[in-house]
């Protein structure tokens, strides 16, 4: 793609190992969409279905009951089901980062995992959004947040983030959908060349007549890089708003300006944490170990480190601005997160988020893929915490005493919850099963034989 | 922010204060036992929802619903505009007491009461109970038909029968027949029971009430050798001494006592004055809460006190009579400080002070305090005796007598009026047993209770909203009670019921004219014109009696003090305290009730035996371990709850609670006291034996709900916020310092960002709260929930924090663990101008209107929950499930038409009362003028037996609530962060004695 910008790491190991080339790639990645998959997708499946039959049953359940049957009381208005958005919405983020920002940086290490990274987004955004809507107490007016003109010329309240939300979200998912389909096509006629009967009509259908053409490729690019220009602020955007919620609310504990940087590089780090989780098992099943590298893995734990650092720093400077505001209130609400009676989530939360991630400053483990798997699930864990965290001990103990109460779930919260992941593997699966998981054209611009004069650094990289 | 006026410091439950490591342990659960754990989980309320299905269409076809009669209107009623609700006055009777009323009544079906402003026992004002009276009227397990032998008869029947059986007793003069009734103040019974026992003079009548104030007027009767009733006078007394009474809450006539008391307390500026209220009492009351100096005690050692206090006031130079034969018991025990104070301050206060014990003392203590107020001069100033020869007042002995003879067989036939005997009468009567002597029982009953399930007959009693009678206070002020609606279920009324006995002539007599034969004699001439002005007025003056205030009784006093009966010394005392809740019991199945929280410990749908937190540890117990207390073989279970300010080694159980045949509510809440009660402990008893269970139970409390809010660090924050949040100082203090509320307001200046809306057209709302005359009495939140259709939501819910209340009373303790003082704050929608909740619902679905008020469109709202989260009040409540779907349709007929019934998954709170404003706006059209201060009354304002919530127009700088706005003791609660609420608070005041230590005893 890129043949402008020289690549100054001389040193750098190849991306791609195991000297493949361009036919080696297509039928190394092409077969696993068009043979049986493997055992374990089948059990994996599964598995994820069952999963997302329990989300189904307790979404029916719910439908039925009202959030009642939820762990909810009158302080704490907004429970799990909040958390879990705000999770998976967390997790949306590393597709765009990697897909958009990466690629207008040129890093082209992203191009392994981009392709699977943006798959996850989409998946972790249908589950995020999945939950505001199911929370609310009547399902069956959900459309009153959409500003649908009618007779009464009653419209949204635009003063409220949730609406801002709404769009935020919205738009991510729209744009993060024509990215991945955009990146798309050209594998998708790459498979169509090899298929036949009915799957070449399908997969002819979506690949909207692409030939690889010259003037093809050009415009290919351009609308490329014009939706990674497009994509690029919405990261930032996206979780900026969703801290909004939080960040607008009156309450000690959410009422905080550093809420849009801080929930930007959480969101970014248990994106890659997902990713890293994802790929890790992914290149085991399918003998991917040659395209997504344990140097790839290595600069994924690189970004954690980053970013869990920066999210170490915001519960630390939280703190002091508590403190250093002299307001009551606010110092409670955060002495009582770290010693209150959720003290056990907030050091569940610090556990994970800024001590795991500290492991990575030693190249050794970040090398070390057993490691890399439990960190990045501990971190996962961590940042589901931290919207716990965030979420129900400020509204536990806010100004009154006598409101004061304490949130325990019900099964039905926890089986939700559960159930999201259902969702999630589904649908990531089905992915893997029919589609490329590792965007064949880019990888194959980063081999040796796709830098024939030699510019982009002797094709090392 | 801490409260630098007097250094004391707030906590808001034991738990808090007692930082063991075994709860610091229990914390540190992730999810601790009692949280997950919540027995039945979805069980009850299926249950409720299918017995509502059930009960719904049995209800209808029991609902004698005059639809014929008032729906088709072919001939429209005259005064009836559909829409527009009347107002009828009308007086509703309790035990002795009377209150007179107003009932709101839309097309025939009365749906909220309200105290009539001309009968002198409301004012205009009600308190829970007169409130939650309306619930009952509607309670679909009322008896709904005459059960002869649990078969189905008519009321015909019955009357054959019993005229057929009453030829028996004609030529025996009544022998073997006996009567039964309940404390009945009405004219006209009493007129029937003088033909009955004209004409069974052999027959034996026998009148008794689980609570009582007979021991009052054993005590009077004592001292002065006639019977008479006392009537108190708040307003005039500068000192009052309560000894054991909670005169402001669950003692009789409480409506009109909290109104005056709090007319004695009033303080407009720094220059007034206030009363000064003590009280001696083992538990916590709400009368306890609003004392300047309290002194807990156990209950038995109250009479003890009363005597050192008289020894004390002779020392100090009063005569007291009667107390020379007395031998001084040992007054080392009580702190002579704190007596020598109180009777100086009584002596001081001669003749505007006033001592009360309460109906649990025995009648030599309300003996010896007659003598005092006799001494102090109080007699015809503070108190009114007034004669009481022909009151059908409660009786145990003769009762007890009754029960006697039943068991020899002497009874064959024994009616009773209501009532509930099995369940309530004491153990060591065995009256269920004693009533398979008898061979012909009748009971005329609200309810198929436990008692009705004994009885030949049972005959359904109408509500007295549904039937004919009159009422009679003690001084003899009289008023009709006039049906507001057909009886639901064809219930007769006690005097129709009466009638008929005494006449058997195998007919009911219509209930109106059995009541007017009584009236006759009152109104003479011009009788018509003058029953439809005592119709309207809902109150007849003109049989007032003047005061008999007796003389004491020297001889008679001494006689009885000489025994000296007031040495009681039991090791443990188990106390039997009427219910805040359910009273005796007659409220288990009345919903609002039971949700209601008891205004001290907060707990809902539950009794607790409550006792002092060194009595527990002592015990080895904490909060929600379950103990038995067994006297006799009877034995009753009860979950422990620790109380602050309990005198120790005495543990206090309320009655009324573990019913079995109350119905679908108040069957199986809590335990049943009276299984321990027993004739000569009737409200004390010293020899129960209390072992702990080792189990728990789960209570549903709406404040400090899982008791986790005790680690230190909460402690200290609630210290260092409740200054603020409750601004509180003596008087004297407030004398020096009258801007001391503002002391506690932050320096930061509240700014916005934008040019706010300017509410300067129009009427303004706005409220203000007077902390210094708030007792907690919950009457206002009743009322709230009638008015504006607040659904219950059951214990589990109550438990998992969802309860509904719009108005709710959060209880604060401050000082000392043993000796707290406790404050009160309602807490209702601060209708903020700069709403919080506002700005954040994403469908604009809580929006505030012109005049100020923060308005919720139930329609649009979708449930986003995130309105209540940003309330820094959390006073918006939040419909979980669908609360009201299940109502039985019989229970639908006390919703307010003119307000919403809030639907599954929509957000709720105060409105201002909405629908009340533009009723009142309406009617000022109609009438082509402005709206006045006084146009609209808010449901909480108006049912305030102490005026302290005064709700209006803070636009009219002549308005009520204007002036009260301008007091130096206005501020608006957490009014730092800018929402500008329109309620607004008074500070609390209290004034102590200078001679007594704030700290000490206080």
């Amino acid at each position: 793609m890129s043949n402008t910008i020289k690549n100054s790491h001389i040193s750098d190991p190849p991306l791609i190992i195991g000297n493949q080339t361009f036919k080696s790639i297509t039928d190394s990645i092409s077969r696993i969409t068009e043979i049986k998959p493997p055992k374990e997708w089948y059990i994996f499946f599964g598995l994820a279905v069952s999963v997302l039959l329990i989300l189904l049953g307790s979404i029916g359940y719910l439908f039925w009951e009202g959030v009642g049957i939820w762990g909810l009381n009158n302080p704490v208005g907004w429970g799990w089901a909040i958390v879990n958005f705000v999770f998976w919405v967390g997790i949306g983020h590393a597709g765009t980062l990697i897909s958009a920002i990466l690629f207008l940086f040129r890093q082209k290490w992203r191009t392994s995992i981009n392709r699977f990274a943006e798959s996850m987004t989409l998946f972790a955004v249908i589950c995020a959004l999945l939950f505001p809507a199911i929370h609310v107490g009547r399902v069956w007016l959900i459309y009153y947040f959409f500003p649908v003109p009618n007779q009464m010329g009653m419209w949204p309240n635009f003063r409220s983030p949730l609406l801002w939300d709404f769009f935020a979200v919205g738009t991510y998912f729209t744009v993060s959908l024509l990215f991945w389909y955009t990146g798309l096509i050209p594998d998708l006629a790459t498979l169509r060349d090899r298929a036949k009967g009915l799957r070449k009509k399908v997969l002819g259908f979506f690949a909207i007549g692409w030939r690889g053409g010259n003037r093809q490729w050009q415009h290919y690019e351009l609308a490329y890089l014009v939706l990674a220009g497009l994509s690029a602020p919405l990261v930032l955007s996206v979780h900026s708003v969703v801290s909004s919620d939080f960040a607008t609310g009156i309450i000690p504990g959410w009422h905080s300006t550093i809420f849009p940087p801080y929930f930007v590089a959480g969101a970014i780090f248990s994106g890659f944490a997902m990713v890293m989780t994802l790929a890790i098992v992914a290149r085991k099943v399918y003998n991917l170990e040659h395209f997504i590298t344990v140097k790839h893995l290595s600069l994924m734990a690189k970004v954690m480190l980053l970013t869990g650092s920066m999210v170490g720093y915001s519960y630390a400077m939280e703190f002091f601005i508590a403190w250093y505001s002299g307001n009551g209130f606010e110092s409670f609400a955060f002495i009582n997160r770290a010693l209150g009676n959720y003290a056990w989530a907030y050091w569940i939360m610090v556990s994970c988020n800024v001590i795991v991630p500290q492991f990575f400053w030693s190249k050794r483990l970040r090398n070390n893929v057993a490691f890399l798997f439990v960190a990045s699930i501990l971190v996962n864990v961590g940042m589901w915490f931290e919207r716990f965290v965030i979420v129900v001990t400020s509204l536990a103990r806010d100004y009154l005493p006598s409101s004061w109460d304490y949130f325990s779930p019900t099964i039905w919260d926890i089986m939700t919850f559960i159930g999201s992941f259902g969702l999630f593997f589904t649908l990531f699966l089905l992915f893997i099963r029919f589609l490329p998981m590792i965007a064949m054209a880019e990888v194959k611009t980063v081999l040796p034989e796709a830098d024939p004069h030699h510019q982009d650094n002797g094709g090392k990289s | 922010m801490k409260n630098d006026m007097n250094g004391k410091t707030y906590w808001r439950s034991l738990e808090q204060i007692d930082n063991s490591p075994e709860f610091q342990k229990y914390l540190q659960h992730e999810f601790p036992d009692g949280t997950m754990d919540i027995p039945d989980g979805m069980s009850r309320r299926k249950f409720l929802t299918l017995m509502g299905a059930s009960f719904a269409l049995a209800g209808l076809a029991g609902c004698r619903r005059p639809v014929e009669k008032i729906i088709p209107y072919v001939v429209a009623p005259e005064e009836i505009i559909p829409g527009i609700p009347k107002y009828y006055s009308t007086n509703l009777s309790f035990g002795l007491d009377s209150y007179g009323i107003v009932v709101e009544n839309h097309e025939g079906r009365p749906t909220k009461l309200e105290g009539n402003p001309k009968h002198p026992t409301t004012l205009g004002k009600s308190n829970a109970w007169l409130q939650a009276s309306i619930l009952d009227m509607y309670d679909p397990d009322r008896a709904q038909s005459v059960l002869h032998n649990n078969n189905e008869a008519k009321l015909d029947d019955f009357a054959l029968a019993w005229k057929e059986l009453s030829t028996e007793f004609a030529d025996s003069k009544g022998d073997g027949l006996a009567v039964l009734t309940e404390a009945v103040n009405s004219p006209t019974f009493i007129r029937l029971k003088q033909d009955f026992l004209a004409k069974f003079p052999n027959a034996n009548w026998v009148t008794w009430e689980p609570v009582s104030d007979e021991t009052i007027y054993d005590g009077i009767s004592l001292a002065t050798g006639n019977e008479y009733r006392p009537v108190y006078h708040y307003d005039k007394a500068n000192v009052i001494l309560s000894l054991d009474s909670d005169f402001l809450n669950t003692e009789s006539n409480a409506i009109r006592h909290t109104g005056d008391f709090a007319n004695g307390r009033r303080v407009v500026d720094e220059n007034d004055s206030m009363n000064r209220l003590y009280v001696v009492e083992n538990s916590l009351s709400v009368t306890g809460g609003m004392a300047d100096h309290r002194y807990r005690l156990r209950h038995q050692n109250i009479g003890a006190f009363t005597v050192a206090l008289a020894f004390e006031l002779k020392a100090q130079g009063l005569s007291i009579p009667g107390v020379s034969v007395l031998s001084k018991y040992k007054s080392h025990s009580f702190n002579s400080t704190w007596l020598k104070a109180v009777a100086k301050d009584l002596i001081q206060n001669k003749k505007q002070s006033l001592v009360v014990a309460g109906r649990g003392q025995s009648t030599n203590v309300h003996a010896l305090v007659f003598s005092i107020n006799y001494a102090l001069k109080n007699r015809g100033a503070t108190i009114d005796y007034y004669s009481a020869d022909d009151t059908n007042r409660p009786q145990t002995d003769a009762f007890k007598k009754i029960a006697t003879s039943m068991k020899d067989g002497d009874v064959s036939t024994l009616i009773m009026f209501g009532g509930n005997p099995v369940y309530n009468a004491p153990a060591d009567f065995g009256f269920s047993e004693a009533l398979k002597y008898v061979n012909h029982t009748i009971h005329i009953s609200s309810h198929l209770n436990e008692t009705s399930k004994f009885a030949e007959w049972t005959l359904p009693l109408a509500h007295a909203l549904e039937s004919w009678g009159d009422t009679k206070t003690a001084d003899g002020i009289s008023g009709i009670t006039q049906p507001q609606i057909q009886p639901l279920f064809g219930g007769i009324s006690f005097v129709e019921c009466l009638a008929a006995i005494v006449k058997a002539d195998g007919k009911f007599p219509a209930g109106y004219d059995v009541v007017q034969t009584t009236w006759k004699t009152f109104l003479g001439e011009n009788f018509t014109s003058a029953w439809r002005k005592v119709l309207h007025d809902g109150v007849f003056t003109k049989n007032i009696i003047k005061p008999a205030n007796p003389f004491l009784s020297h001889a008679k006093l001494k006689s009885v003090l000489k025994n000296n009966p007031f040495s009681a010394d039991a090791d443990f005392e188990v106390v039997f305290k009427t219910s805040p809740s359910v009273f005796d019991g007659r409220f288990a199945n009345n919903g609002w009730l039971q949700e209601t929280p008891d205004p001290i410990t907060k707990i809902t749908w539950d009794n607790a035996a409550l006792m002092s937190h060194s009595t527990a540890k002592e015990m080895g117990v904490k909060n929600r371990d379950i103990i038995s207390l067994t006297q006799n073989g009877n034995t009753v279970e009860l979950p422990v709850w620790i109380m602050p300010g309990h005198a120790d080694k005495s543990i206090s159980i309320e009655l009324g609670y573990g019913r079995t045949a109350s119905g679908r509510i108040g069957n199986g809440v809590g335990g049943n006291a009276y299984a321990i009660r027993n004739t000569n402990t009737l409200w004390a008893s010293g020899n129960i034996t209390i072992s702990p269970t080792g189990r728990t139970a789960v209570l549903a409390t709406t404040q400090d709900h899982h008791g986790l809010d005790i680690e230190k660090l909460a402690a200290d924050a609630i210290q260092d916020r409740l200054p603020e949040i409750i601004r509180e100082a003596t008087l004297d203090e407030y004398k020096h310092h009258p801007d001391f509320v503002q002391e506690h307001d932050s320096s930061v200046p509240l700014v916005s960002m934008w040019d706010e809306f300017q509410y300067d057209k129009g009427p303004q709302w706005g409220m203000a709260i007077d902390l210094n005359l708030c007792t907690g009495c919950n009457a206002c939140s009743v009322s709230c929930q009638g008015e504006n259709n607040i659904p219950i939501v059951g214990k589990e819910q109550v438990e998992k924090g969802r309860e509904m209340s719009w108005m709710r009373m959060d209880r604060y303790y401050s000082g000392d663990m043993d000796n707290p003082e406790m404050v009160v704050q309602p807490l209702n929608c601060q209708h903020c101008e700069m709403a919080p909740c506002e700005q954040v619902c994403p469908v604009a679905a809580t929006t505030h209107s012109e005049d100020g008020i923060n308005g919720m469109t139930y329609n649009r709202c979708v449930g986003t929950r995130y309105c209540a989260n940003n309330c820094p009040y959390k006073v918006r409540r939040f419909n979980y499930y669908n609360f009201t779907k299940d109502l039985p349709e019989i229970v639908q007929m006390v919703q307010n038409p003119d307000v919403t019934v809030r639907f599954r998954g929509v957000m709720e709170k105060c409105t201002f009362c909405v629908q009340r404003i533009n009723q009142g706006k309406i009617e000022a059209k109609n009438e082509g003028r402005d709206l006045q201060d006084g146009d609209v009354i808010s449901a909480c304002q108006q049912s305030c037996p102490t005026d302290a919530i005064v709700f209006g127009d803070i636009s009219n700088p002549e308005s009520q609530i204007s002036k009260l706005k301008k007091q130096n003791r206005n501020y608006a609660l957490l009014g730092e962060i800018n929402t500008q609420p329109r309620v607004t608070y008074l500070a609390k005041l209290r004034n102590p004695n200078p001679d007594l230590h704030r700290s000490e005893l206080s």
